[in-house]
């Protein structure tokens, strides 16, 4: 999966993806799968919190669907059908018709005011 | 032994990817590296038959295809004819017409970018499974290295994406010209190991030794911290003042990737994340490497250590950047250097 293109050619996890898999290997073949499950879906649950707190700025909102892929919204109903966060970021440059740089000053201090605020 | 004790083995057969510029000793370090007898079991995948005759039994040629995707970037292309390279080796292994094999060996053209070789070994379907690149070796010669890395910027890409840094023809060069371009390679790429090999000698164990890309220890420099900067090229190491949160830097990293990838040369570190052991994050341009959560620190320093090798993006942008996400991160960046406390492996 490139995370520029966002192209999905196989079913590949995406680096950032990883752990969940990677932790319930570690826990070994007797591990329960509804653990698994439940890890997974509090982890998704979780990064899409994270992400909107960053897609705010931008005017976007992303959502768990149906714990398989993500939809991302802009504020006129435009969405995109996203598979993790390496295609997040060209759909949402997409929606937003800029791309979404961490470096960039603006979001810094929109980031940096809304907490302290 | 209960099911949990069960470990989960890594299989992968071992891929060292040898890069550098033209004429800068790879094949000459290849030829003494596979005289070892502990190599034997190597295959070597060559672009060019060179000057110097390469002798050994597992030695193929391949003709560099690059399938470079519609609307793609470089670093993200599959390189064709290693995919049918390192599936016939591994279709020979498994039928047991080879003895085991043990590791393969990539040696590039001069010019190449590392980063496809990476891509394509760890997005193939096939080769993900049964490859994974252990070690980037870069050679880079002591007379002519300081006028490629002046002139040509995949030499730099080169050092910035190596593991191991070999400076050849040391024996040929002015004193002072190899120890201006070894200060000059630490400055580029401050994580890298560098071997000094006159006359193609190199101690082989050590050059091939598992500290590289799926490295537990990711070597820091030893003088760490004040921002370098050559040219546009920066490095700067970072730690953060407590356990970061790893969704929060996937978000950031992924990020960064999607605007400035071309820009982010290398980044390597170990991030505390709260749990007992780190992740283990190493990344060349686009491409990381599937990222290890380790069970335990290798040394007594817990503090996450990261480094970030960058083409036109200057130091103090990251570190504010960081600073900004700090609050999602659940910690706030600081410059290794600042504190002199960090001990560094």
């Amino acid at each position: 999966m490139c995370v520029l293109c966002g192209q999905d050619f196989v079913a590949q996890a995406h680096w950032t993806d990883r752990h969940v898999e990677d932790r319930a290997r570690a826990s070994g073949p007797g591990s329960d799968p509804v653990e698994y499950q439940r890890d997974r879906r509090r982890d998704r649950a979780h990064r899409a919190v994270l992400t909107n707190e960053v897609l705010r700025h931008y005017g976007l909102r992303v959502e768990d669907w149906s714990g398989s892929k993500y939809v991302l919204r802009d504020r006129k109903g435009r969405s995109e059908l996203i598979q993790d966060l390496g295609s997040l970021w060209p759909a949402a440059a997409k929606l937003a018709g800029r791309t979404p740089d961490p470096l960039d000053p603006t979001l810094c201090e929109a980031l940096a005011a809304a907490h302290d605020g | 032994m209960t099911d949990r004790d069960v470990e989960y083995r890594d299989t992968r057969r071992p891929v060292t990817v040898v890069t550098g510029f033209l004429g800068s000793g790879k094949t000459t370090l290849l030829a003494r590296v596979l005289s070892e007898p502990s190599m034997a079991n190597t295959a070597v995948l060559v672009n060019e038959f060179g000057e110097v005759g390469l002798d050994h039994h597992l030695l193929r040629r391949v003709d560099e295809r690059t399938v470079l995707l519609g609307s793609g970037c470089v670093c993200c292309t599959t390189r064709e004819d290693l995919v049918g390279a390192l599936k016939e080796l591994l279709d020979m292994d498994q039928k047991g017409e080879i003895p085991r094999l043990d590791r393969v060996v990539i040696e590039t053209t001069g010019l190449a970018d590392p980063a496809p070789i990476l891509h394509t070994i760890y997005t193939d379907p096939v080769l993900q499974h049964h490859f994974s690149v252990d070690l980037v070796l870069t050679t880079v010669d002591a007379v002519n290295g300081a006028l490629h890395l002046d002139r040509n910027a995949e030499s730099v890409k080169q050092v910035a994406a190596a593991d191991k840094v070999v400076v050849t023809k040391t024996d040929i060069a002015e004193p002072g010209v190899a120890r201006g371009l070894l200060s000059r390679l630490g400055t580029i790429n401050p994580s890298a190991r560098i071997f000094e090999a006159a006359f193609g000698e190199v101690d082989v164990a050590e050059l091939f030794r598992a500290d590289g890309a799926g490295s537990h220890t990711p070597t820091l420099p030893a003088e760490a911290g004040d921002p370098h900067d050559v040219g546009d090229t920066y490095s700067v190491s970072v730690t953060f003042d407590g356990a970061i949160d790893w969704t929060a830097f996937g978000i950031w990293f992924s990020m960064l990737l999607n605007a400035r990838g071309e820009d982010v040369l290398r980044v390597k570190g170990l991030l505390d994340v709260g749990e007992a052991g780190p992740v283990v994050l190493n990344g060349v341009q686009h491409i990381i490497h599937p990222p290890e959560h380790l069970g335990e620190w290798p040394d007594e320093d817990r503090r996450s250590r990261i480094i970030f090798i960058t083409k036109r993006i200057h130091p103090e942008e990251l570190l504010d950047s960081l600073e900004a996400f700090g609050e999602l991160l659940g910690a706030r960046p600081v410059p290794l250097g600042t504190d002199h406390s960090v001990s560094l492996p």
